[in-house]
């Protein structure tokens, strides 16, 4: 078959008419859109402080446990020296792997992980299958 | 191209009523936007209809087209024609509901229409040959088959097919020349 008459026949459509009720549908959708009270925003301005206090909390508690967990050092750590001394000990921390992953593990780590796989894992394959209309 | 063509080669020429009725619903006229849909329903669901081949759906994608198109009408930037920009949009909007609800995959074998008994009147033949085309552009992968069905919606325009696509004009020139191709292999199979 030619390229010729591929676009002859491609060319030519079903010839569909709109039925009677579409423009009416149509118009009755886009008054329903347009009488609709348009949607609440969220209120950022008064939710702000409240935010902004919630982060200040959780810095406080992680500092405050910090320092309960004693490096010896941060008790006597004051202004831009505190950030250095978090630093150090959370470099400590780290460097631990082995105990790390131990008290992680006492902690029940591992099954929250694999909470969060399969969590993760039952949200995105069903949303898969659907897509390829499985 | 038989009403389609009309419809919108007479609905190019409206390009200022398009204008002056964006115009009037954005300054809160919602009644103008009738005039909207009236000038354009017949290209959106002819349209629809060349991705979705059912008749009721196409109306449904048309409407929620209608229904983007009226929610967006501040976005046209009047840089393009208004029948561009409607256009891209609607493409837009079909190809998303049909991704997120496809039209059921059909073969080859499914496509090929039962050889009608009275076949040999080459008219019936010829008819029975180009629903067949048709229908096998239909069994295409999404990509080549809207780029076909964009091109010959606009009349063989590939700048137009482009646009509405939001893609390059090579892009298109490289999918329609592969869909054809695949389009001959399954013809050619299926006879």
């Amino acid at each position: 078959m030619t390229d010729d008459e591929l676009d002859r026949i491609l060319s030519r459509t079903d010839d569909l008419e709109p039925s009677s009720g579409f423009t009416r549908n149509v118009m009755d959708a886009i008054r329903r859109e347009a009488s609709a009270p348009p949607p609440i925003l969220f209120p950022w301005k008064r939710a702000l402080p409240g935010l902004v206090l919630c982060v200040l909390s959780l810095v406080g508690m992680f500092v405050a446990e910090l320092m309960r967990l004693g490096s010896p050092g941060l008790h006597q750590s004051s202004g831009p020296s505190i950030w250095v001394a978090i630093g150090t000990f959370l470099w400590t921390e780290l460097s631990d792997l082995d105990g790390l992953l131990r008290t992680a593990n006492a902690g029940g780590l591992g099954w929250i992980i694999l909470a969060l796989i399969l969590t993760f894992a039952s949200v995105t394959v069903p949303l898969r299958l659907i897509r390829r209309g499985i | 191209m038989a009403r389609i063509g009309r419809t919108y080669e007479g609905a190019r020429v409206s390009a200022s009523d398009d204008q002056s009725d964006v115009e009037k619903v954005l300054a809160g006229n919602v009644d103008s936007f009738e005039n909207i849909v009236r000038r354009w329903q017949g290209p959106l669901i002819n349209l629809a209809y060349r991705f979705c081949r059912e008749r009721g759906r196409a109306e449904d994608l048309a409407q929620e087209a209608f229904l983007r198109a009226y929610r967006a009408l501040g976005q046209w930037r009047k840089d393009s024609a208004f029948s561009t920009w409607l256009f891209a949009l609607a493409t837009n909007v079909y190809r998303s509901e049909l991704r997120r609800i496809p039209v059921g995959i059909v073969s080859i074998e499914d496509v090929s229409e039962p050889r009608d008994p009275r076949a040999d009147d080459n008219t019936l033949e010829t008819h029975d040959r180009n629903r067949s085309v048709r229908r096998a552009v239909f069994t295409l992968p999404p990509k080549y088959r809207e780029a076909l069905d964009l091109f010959y919606f606009h009349e063989m325009d590939v700048p137009a097919a482009a646009q509405s696509l939001g893609l390059p004009e090579g892009t298109v020139k490289a999918r329609l020349f592969r869909g054809r191709e695949l389009l001959r292999g399954k013809l050619k199979e299926s006879v």
